[in-house]
């Protein structure tokens, strides 16, 4: 990561992880970065991973924020959506509440506040490895994905099915989207800053502040 | 220190006595650290801290009461300077080289989290590992002070604020929350009665059909259950099924007790020294070898119901921030910016420069008291003082918080936003003793009777 003489990459994007708590962000994440699988706390407010990866012959470098599931610190995650060239939409196919907050919760956040017009929507259902409990079929997502205008992959973080396809499809559809690229040669600095966390308490008092 | 910047304290002829003791006790303690980082007071920090001596004589110096005549800090001058002297010789000219001068012996300064200056000189036994906690001198005065017919809960604060010894945990939290009384004959009647009240809550909440549940407790009750097993998940020891169950169960209570907040994820880390200490009680040797199947039904109502009061207690002070936005974390991570810019204006400016803000990394520090940022071997004792601060323990927290980031100011500063990001989402504490931490503190503690008194550090310069 030294050694800034020069982008040692042709674009900067910026992902998003979003879902419900335990679907399996963090682990997916984390299998698609290190290629391991662990048992993971839950997420507290939001954690960052970077990842190198070469795509039709570009150079890319993944910024990733992996965001607390919990209702509760939605308020903190909201800030994070902005500026975000692709997010993706987990939930665990075990866990039907999982599959229908995507629509009644997460997919309005994402309305709310991706700034990205064009920002890609990639829907994955996790945990498929537990194929004896899945209670949401492959056909509910394709159909969900349809309607939402989202890309689709079933995978498994444990066994790691289908996790770096979904990271790869996704980051080539944001390639082949032009609107999606401008600003993404990472010469703005602060490029990956979430603007302005959303901040009710000193908000206020930081407005009022004229000095 | 940037090489170059000048001593603040040096030759500066008009601190009167009390701040030359108080800058006595700096140097002491920024020879402590040694690894992984040097203490940094930036010339702007020490200059605003320097306190009038109103201001440290009014300060409750909690921390040192070793010194039979008085505590450390406040009368530490001749003390320590000696020792200082004595034991870590360093040049006055620049604290550029404090950090590592100090290389063989890091015990003496009266925050020294080893022994105190007194304890050095005096306890030829003193325990060359361990720490303040396991001091004989020291253990006699817990021992004192506990079997009083009324414990003086300022004197134990005191005391325990330095580390309480692992066998006098259980005993000394339950005082500190305000858990048991400190009268003692009242004592076992009222943990019978609160234990007793827990268990009808078991019964009255938890032990009925899922049915019987609002829509909103059963979302939280399995929520509750997704964390369980993902709950401090390198420590094997919370994967016993029956640790499992205690921790949904205590969880679930005070959930449905606190309906403002409701659970919200991370409390289920603090619960776990509660239950760790208040197990310590019935099983010997290391946890990692307890066998908790054997425990009565008797020992688990008790442990638990222990467990459950303490974790009440201690969100009790830090009620909001666990509500809708949780106001409270917002306040604390808004103090903390202004402190480490007082404090530490560099690192500041270099943080700010690069766009990363305080609540990207902090949000989670405060959620969780710093419970995920440091082993878990060493909670216990960072808990020991966290109890000890009673009510004022928030505000101590933005200083333990501001002490934690400036560790490794040199090494932020060489950081770009996402190299920072990285570094401070997981900070090399791995192997961290109770020297480290307890520097922390001590430095947390420090910086609080400096700033203390002059509330304009957190207003904006």
């Amino acid at each position: 990561m030294a050694g800034n003489s020069g982008p040692e990459f042709d674009h900067i994007f910026k992902l998003l992880l979003i879902g419900d708590s335990g679907v399996g962000k963090s682990s997916l994440l984390l299998r698609f970065t290190s290629d391991t699988f662990d048992d993971l706390s839950p997420t507290i407010g939001v954690d960052f991973k970077l990842k190198l990866v070469t795509l039709s012959g570009r150079r890319l470098k993944l910024t990733i924020w992996d965001t607390a599931g919990q209702e509760r610190f939605r308020t903190l995650t909201s800030s994070y959506y902005r500026g975000a060239q692709g997010v993706i939409l987990v939930y665990d196919v075990t866990r039907r509440d999982t599959f229908t907050d995507l629509s009644e919760v997460w997919l309005k956040e994402v309305e709310l506040y991706s700034t990205n017009p064009d920002c890609i929507k990639m829907l994955v259902g996790n945990k498929v490895d537990k194929d004896a409990e899945r209670v949401v079929s492959k056909q509910e997502g394709i159909a969900f994905a349809r309607q939402y205008g989202c890309l689709f992959l079933e995978c498994s973080a444990k066994t790691r099915a289908n996790v770096q396809l979904c990271f790869e499809e996704l980051v080539q559809k944001i390639l082949d989207t032009p609107s999606l690229l401008a600003d993404t040669k990472g010469v703005k600095k602060n490029l990956l800053r979430p603007e302005e966390p959303y901040n009710p308490q000193a908000a206020p008092g930081a407005g009022n502040c004229t000095c | 220190m940037k090489p170059g910047n000048d001593d603040p304290r040096k030759g500066d002829g008009s601190l009167n006595s009390l701040d030359r003791r108080l800058n006595q006790t700096l140097k002491s303690v920024q020879g402590l650290l040694k690894v992984p980082g040097k203490i940094l007071l930036s010339r702007k920090g020490t200059e605003a801290a320097a306190p009038s001596a109103s201001a440290l004589s009014d300060s409750p110096f909690r921390k040192d009461v070793d010194d039979e005549a008085g505590t450390g800090p406040r009368d530490s001058g001749a003390q320590s300077t000696s020792t200082s002297k004595g034991e870590a010789p360093r040049s006055n000219g620049s604290n550029k080289s404090d950090g590592v001068v100090d290389s063989e012996r890091p015990s003496s300064s009266p925050f020294g989290s080893s022994t105190s200056s007194k304890g050095s000189s005096t306890d030829s036994s003193r325990p060359s590992t361990g720490g303040r906690a396991t001091d004989t001198a020291r253990v006699a005065r817990f021992r004192k002070e506990l079997s009083s017919p009324a414990v003086n809960l300022d004197a134990l604060r005191e005391l325990a604020w330095s580390g309480v010894p692992p066998d006098m945990r259980p005993t000394v939290w339950r005082l500190l929350v305000g858990y048991a009384p400190p009268n003692a004959d009242r004592r076992e009647a009222v943990l019978e009665r609160k234990r007793q009240e827990y268990i009808d809550c078991i019964t009255q909440y938890y032990d009925i059909p899922d049915a019987d549940r609002t829509e909103d407790e059963r979302t939280m009750l399995r929520q509750i259950s997704v964390d369980a097993p993902r709950t401090v998940p390198d420590v094997p020891f919370f994967q016993h099924p029956e640790m499992q169950a205690s921790l949904i169960r205590v969880l679930y209570i005070w959930a449905i007790r606190h309906p403002a907040s409701g659970y919200v994820q991370g409390i289920n880390d603090l619960a776990t020294p509660f239950i760790v200490v208040f197990l310590s009680e019935y099983l010997e040797g290391d946890m990692e070898r307890w066998d908790v199947s054997k425990l009565t039904p008797e020992i688990v109502k008790n442990y638990e119901a222990d467990c459950y009061w303490c974790l009440s207690k201690l969100l009790d002070g830090v009620q909001d921030h666990y509500t809708f936005a949780q106001p409270g974390i917002q306040r604390l991570v808004f103090k903390l910016k202004e402190l480490v810019r007082r404090i530490d204006e560099p690192v500041s400016t270099h943080i700010e420069q690069q766009g990363l803000e305080f609540l990207q990394f902090a949000f989670r520090w405060f959620n969780c008291l710093l419970i995920r940022e440091i082993p878990f071997s060493l909670v216990a004792r960072l808990w020991d003082t966290y109890l000890s601060e009673g009510d004022a323990f928030p505000e101590y927290l933005v200083y333990v918080c501001a002490s934690f980031l400036l560790t490794w100011s040199d090494q932020l500063q060489q950081l770009d936003f996402q190299e920072m990001v990285l570094f401070i989402q997981h900070l090399p504490t791995r192997n961290w003793t109770h020297q480290e931490l307890e520097m922390v503190l001590s430095r947390a503690f420090m910086w609080r009777v400096m700033f203390q008194q002059a509330p304009s550090h957190l207003s904006s310069g």
